[in-house]
């Protein structure tokens, strides 16, 4: 029997088999509907960061205003002086967003379980409470959302089960096999032809969609190498799954026992091995309580104040070299409010001290899931995929270290400014906006 | 009836590659219940440790002003409860940590799923995801080749002559197999016991009991359906696949589905609206650090009143403390106001989901499994609650010692001592009882026991038209 043959005879079988074409439509829908989730998640962000950069703009516009009416804030609270760098750079509105890829169509990732917008002021962390999810239900959030990702590393292996289980088995239950093996040249040929067509025709839907989902947020205009990856990555998972199902079925006989075979491989890969590691990583890193933070944040932050001024003062020089000559290191009577001004910058050291033991467990937790990966294809799939669409933990890790280095650079700014005495007017407002914006 | 039943578990017994699947699921059972215990006691040391620091860190408060003890504040660390070694349910999504202190009402933040990547989507091997995804596989599979290995080898013509009903037949079958299914999981619970028989109590032992039930009717609508198809089905090929499908269905599609839709029918606000609008509210109430505010006025005037004197310097309180008190107190309705409607919808998705029990009677399992495990975002909003009662009474005692424990007004430098800090006493979670929230199970029991019941009228009516060859 010639490939094209067995193609054609496949495809006949394929468009009379209403539990067949039944699964695909199912598959369809679903995949649509994840594409929707995905995009309206994309949507909703984008948004939100819009209103929120609206917002921030017409405060800052508030504080232009008092420049050029010359006052010193709002009138309720008499104690602002924006023309202070302190109360300058405190009312600059300056935000950091973790803005969303476009590809977040095709999968939302680890994207709920994170902020995304954070406003920076010289007393921020990458892990103050304003930095929590978004609000949604926690059981939603537990059983997970249903995003194009999800049909492909769930769905796309059922639904290829689907199509394969009858494949050989039914012959060898209907006893019809060795007439097949008078017929086809090579058995083996027939039957890996016949897994091929609905690799083919998996793989056609899957690009189908692909192409749907890059309409609904300008996948091709943004980022077209992202698309080609998530391509690669999924061609590469289909190939996995049509070759797992195809070595069972060529070394398998009876549909049924073939059928059970291909579900208990399923089970294996999607539930127990992860949740597996998942239960041993738990197990050997219990959920970090932050304790080490916390204690920065209180009591290594007191014990700080409560340093007498000129050691408090040593530490300041040290980290700043460039205020020993400055105006205000010579003038007493500013150099004591200059001081505890300046007290943000040394908090924000033991804030990073503490985050390092914090962020090196997280690394730690993540390279034993990473070891797992030979074993343990499913979670490999998921995070290449979160990767993609830059909703992985790393995505966010750098979204947090980005914080950070803005808190840093605005804590440098404040401090410079705070010692050499420097006067804010409008120009000098607008720099630190532009300066902490880019 | 018992003779089949009887009958039925002698060929269980002797079918090897049964026994060794049933093995190796044992042994993963076993794994999971270990393991999961081992977490327990390992997050249980942690929280102890984190709280004893904290209360410590508390306690040895030498003096500071009592504001500045409401704005230094405390921690409050989500305990682990002991049941989530059977189902961890919301635990690893929601927060570990929530701040206590005046002003503002925290989140909780730093949930175990954000500290690390991606690992399961199902989430831990716990007893429930063995419990709620394998053993119904396993079911569904001994009951299809129970039924279909009679009907391969021509044996029910002979049954039937031996003066039984193809109804009782089939129904004894499936209780047989339904029984094997409960002693799996009698045997977790088991095995459950043993690891934890020091915690053993009357609430424990009746959550228990609930849980049991709930996957014993599970188990019973599975294996039902499951005999009802082979029946119904002349090839047993399509009524395995129907059911495996059916399987698909209730697990992975419409949970997922359903949950993601409830969410656009009933619609949560996001972050930022949700806190501007209680900032919009708040700013209505009393600026406990604004002496100027004119609600501020209007309490002191009334303050003055009430102790008959013309200014804050002849009041023998310090009024800071008043003004403090009545901005919390105001703050407090505000968040009623919010975190209400908050909780609102979220019951109102949760009914939503439970409806759809109907639809996958999984959905009723999984909510009435992770609520009588205590795990579910009922149990996690009461902890929330608990929490924010607690922080009212933190913060009064702080305001109170501010007014009224010698200052006077404007005497931001006066330190309330050692003794009181020690005196103020630390958050105590008391678990949720099962008596104030069984209510809200009420329909997923229901849904599962309708379920039952229709399961053994389509098997009555499934054995009606089955043509006996």
């Amino acid at each position: 029997m010639k490939t094209l043959a067995i193609l054609k005879y496949e495809w006949i079988h394929f468009i009379r088999s209403p539990f067949k074409i039944v699964a695909l439509v199912l598959f369809i829908l679903a995949s649509v509907y994840g594409l929707h989730n995905g995009s309206d998640l994309f949507k909703t962000r984008t948004l939100e960061i819009d209103r929120i950069q609206t917002q921030a703009q017409a405060s800052q516009a508030d504080i232009i205003a008092y420049y050029d009416k010359n006052l010193k804030g709002p009138s309720d609270r008499p104690w602002v002086d924006v023309s202070t760098p302190f109360w300058a750079l405190s009312y600059s509105y300056v935000y950091e967003f973790k803005s969303p890829s476009p590809l977040m169509v095709y999968g939302v990732g680890q994207a709920e379980k994170y902020g995304y917008y954070k406003r920076i002021t010289n007393r921020s962390s990458p892990y103050d409470t304003d930095m929590a999810e978004e609000i949604a239900n926690p059981e939603r959030l537990q059983t997970g959302y249903l995003d194009f990702t999800f049909s492909i590393i769930y769905l796309l292996p059922l639904l290829l089960m689907i199509y394969l289980y009858t494949i050989k088995g039914t012959e060898v239950d209907t006893g019809i096999l060795p007439l097949i093996t008078v017929q086809a040249t090579r058995t083996k040929l027939w039957l890996w032809t016949r897994i091929s067509f609905y690799f083919i025709l998996v793989l056609s839907i899957l690009i189908l969609l692909l192409f749907y989902g890059a309409i609904l947020t300008d996948v091709f205009n943004n980022d077209f190498s992202g698309f080609l990856n998530y391509l690669v990555m999924m061609l590469l998972y289909l190939t996995l799954w049509t070759i797992i199902f195809g070595l069972i079925i060529n070394y398998g006989s009876f549909s049924i026992t073939n059928t059970l075979k291909m579900v208990g491989i399923w089970l294996l890969f999607a539930f127990i091995v992860p949740g597996s590691i998942h239960q041993v990583v738990s197990t050997k890193y219990p959920a970090n309580l932050m304790i080490d933070f916390i204690d920065a944040q209180r009591d290594e932050k007191d014990k700080l104040y409560s340093l007498p001024d000129s050691i408090f003062q040593q530490k300041l020089n040290e980290k700043f070299p460039q205020i020993l000559n400055s105006i205000v290191m010579k003038d007493s009577l500013k150099r004591n409010r200059a001081m505890n001004e300046s007290a943000a910058s040394l908090t924000n050291d033991l804030t990073k001290k503490s985050l390092k033991t914090i962020e090196s467990s997280y690394t730690e937790k993540n390279k034993l899931i990473k070891s797992t990966y030979w074993f343990n294809p499913i979670t490999f799939f998921q995070n290449r995929f979160n990767s993609i669409t830059q909703t992985h933990f790393d995505d966010y890790q750098n979204y947090r270290d980005q914080i950070q280095s803005l808190v840093d650079k605005q804590i440098e700014i404040l401090v410079l400014d705070i010692w050499g005495d420097v006067q804010v007017d409008k120009e000098r407002y607008l720099d630190y906006i532009n300066i902490l914006s880019n | 009836m018992r003779q089949i039943i009887k009958n039925e578990w002698r060929l269980l017994l002797r079918h090897k590659i049964l026994l060794r699947f049933c093995f190796c699921f044992l042994l993963i059972l076993i794994l999971a219940l270990f393991l999961s215990n081992q977490q327990h006691r390992a997050q249980l040391s942690t929280y102890k440790i984190a709280k004893d620091e904290l209360r410590e860190q508390w306690e040895s408060i030498d003096s500071m002003n009592p504001h500045s003890a409401a704005h230094y504040g405390t921690y409050v660390f989500k305990p682990s409860n002991i049941l989530t070694n059977l189902d961890e349910g919301v635990n690893g999504v929601t927060g570990n940590v929530l701040r206590v202190e005046g002003h503002v009402q925290n989140e909780m933040v730093y949930s175990e799923a954000s500290q690390m990547m991606s690992v399961s989507k199902f989430g831990k091997l716990k007893a429930s995801l063995i419990l709620q995804y394998i053993v119904p596989l396993l079911l569904m599979f001994l009951a299809f080749s129970t039924v279909n290995s009679e009907r391969q080898q021509g044996r029910l013509k002979t049954l039937l002559l031996q003066s039984t009903s193809l109804f009782r037949l089939m129904i004894s079958k499936a209780i047989a197999i339904w029984l094997f299914g409960l002693s799996l999981l009698g045997f977790s619970v088991f095995i459950y016991t043993i690891l934890n028989f020091n915690n053993l109590n009357a609430e424990l032992f009746l959550r228990l009991i609930l849980f049991l039930i709930s996957y014993g009717l599970y188990y019973f609508i599975v294996v039902g359906l499951t005999i009802f198809l082979t029946i119904y089905f002349k090839r047993p090929l399509i009524a395995l696949t129907t059911m495996i499908g059916i399987w698909i269905l209730w697990t992975v599609f419409i949970p997922n589905i359903v949950m993601s839709s409830v969410e656009k029918w009933h619609l949560l606000p996001n972050r930022n609206e949700f806190k501007s609008a209680m900032k919009e509210d708040r700013s209505k109430g009393i600026d406990g650090h604004n002496p100027s505010d004119e609600r501020g006025k209007a309490l002191e005037e009334k303050v003055l009143a009430e102790y008959k004197v013309d200014s804050l310097s002849q009041l023998p309180i310090n009024f800071d403390g008043i003004r403090m008190q009545a901005d919390e107190e105001y703050g407090n309705i505000v968040w009623d106001k919010h975190f209400g409607n908050l909780s609102n919808v979220l019951i109102e998705q949760k009914q939503k989901v439970q409806l759809f029990g109907i639809l996958s009677p999984m959905l009723a399992l999984k909510n009435s499994s992770m609520g009588y495990a205590g795990s579910d975002n009922i149990h996690h909003q009461a902890f929330l609650r608990q929490v924010e009662d607690y922080r009212r009474i933190f913060i009064k005692q702080l305001n109170d010692e501010h007014a009224y424990g010698g200052s006077k007004t404007g005497n931001w430098g006066w330190k309330a001592q050692n003794d009181f800090f020690k005196s103020v006493k630390d958050f105590n979670y008391k678990s949720t009882e099962l008596k104030s929230v069984w209510t809200y199970y009420l329909t997923d029991n229901i849904i599962l026991l309708i379920w039952s019941i229709v399961t053994i009228l389509m098997i009555f009516l499934g054995t009606k038209r089955m043509q006996i060859i």
